[in-house]
């Protein structure tokens, strides 16, 4: 049983930008993880899970 | 001759809904009409889930028998070896999670070799009572264990019910990349899994997948590395990013092509059973 990624959902207080991350990479990505890919600011965690059902609202960041 | 790579497509799983994407089949009809396409795009296995009429995961016996009646009646000529979950339902009973392997005699079964938390908010139980008992009647009833392995622990614990007599080799395994509480998906990571898995379990096979961002990562790689693959919306919703899945089928089509550029061919049912190590 799989449950496809778990993503941590953000906005950008700065931009307003919403994003999200995949969990398996808080290890890869270290203190990059969870900043906003437009502005750099902290995001701001809004929530957590498996593709919520407004999923495509949020950019998926991998870098 | 080249080598053959098996393509096992996972239509459902028991967590992606329509809201997630409309294509996922829910229903038996929908389950057995996705794996007949499947299997016509190249796929030789079938691993499936089950839904409740609320789209929820269970492990129902009468849901599993539904779609293979329906498979079977609907298209006889449809030889995909069909490996069925045992666990559809974090809420399941140790009974309801094997009762359909007794009756329905599939020639695989899921078998999850560890316990783990579930995306961080739950808990996805294998006890060793349960694993024995398992291990131990899907050798009585001729079903074969798919090891499913979310991390390293997990290969080391089915090398210790091989050694007990509850699990027979060759093992196959089924590397599962990149879930929450299991190992990230990567390259690097999938390597250390097949190497572990050759230490502990020589002579063993594998497939793998990755979700989400590994999906690719991960397909690519496992066929470099000699294994085999998995693919469908149990772990990737999206056909790539920000794109939406047409179906099932497009998924498995994908994987044909890779397999192919890379210069193998894509296993038949006939021949994934002789590569895993079935009797048909």
């Amino acid at each position: 049983m799989s449950w496809g990624p778990c993503f941590f959902y953000y906005h950008c207080p700065q931009c307003g930008k919403r994003f999200k991350y995949a969990t398996d990479l808080i290890a890869d990505l270290g203190p990059r993880f969870g900043l906003c890919p437009e502005c750099g600011a902290e995001g701001v965690l809004e929530k957590e899970g498996a593709r919520t059902p407004d999923d495509l609202q949020y950019e998926e960041i991998e870098e | 001759m080249a080598k053959k790579t098996i393509i096992t497509a996972a239509v459902t799983g028991a967590w992606p809904k329509k809201e997630n994407n409309p294509n996922v089949p829910l229903t038996p009809a929908e389950i057995a009409e996705d794996v007949y396409k499947c299997w016509q795009a190249g796929a030789a296995v079938a691993h499936l889930h089950m839904r409740d009429d609320a789209g929820n995961g269970t492990m129902d016996k009468n849901k599993f028998a539904e779609t293979l009646r329906l498979l079977k009646t609907n298209h006889p000529d449809c030889d995909i070896v069909l490996n069925l979950t045992t666990s559809g339902d974090l809420y399941a009973t140790e009974e309801t999670r094997q009762i359909h392997l007794k009756e329905l005699r599939p020639e695989m079964g899921s078998y999850d070799c560890g316990s783990m938390n579930w995306m961080h908010s739950g808990l996805f139980i294998n006890s060793p009572a349960f694993l024995t008992e398992l291990g131990n009647n899907m050798q009585e009833w001729g079903v074969k264990p798919e090891i499913e392995c979310f991390d390293p622990g997990m290969i080391a614990n089915a090398a210790y019910y091989l050694k007990k007599g509850v699990l027979k080799g060759p093992l196959y395994f089924q590397m599962c990349m990149g879930c929450a509480n299991g190992i990230p998906g990567s390259v690097k990571n999938l390597l250390f899994m097949k190497e572990t898995m050759d230490t502990l379990c020589p002579g063993s096979n594998w497939s793998a997948f990755g979700v989400g961002h590994s999906a690719m990562e991960i397909l690519y790689a496992a066929v470099a590395l000699g294994g085999n693959v998995r693919v469908g919306m149990e772990d990737n919703v999206m056909y790539s990013k920000g794109v939406l899945a047409e179906s099932n089928a497009q998924f498995v089509e994908r994987a044909a092509r890779v397999i192919r550029e890379f210069g193998n061919e894509v296993a038949t049912p006939d021949e994934a059973r002789e590569i895993i190590g079935l009797k048909k």
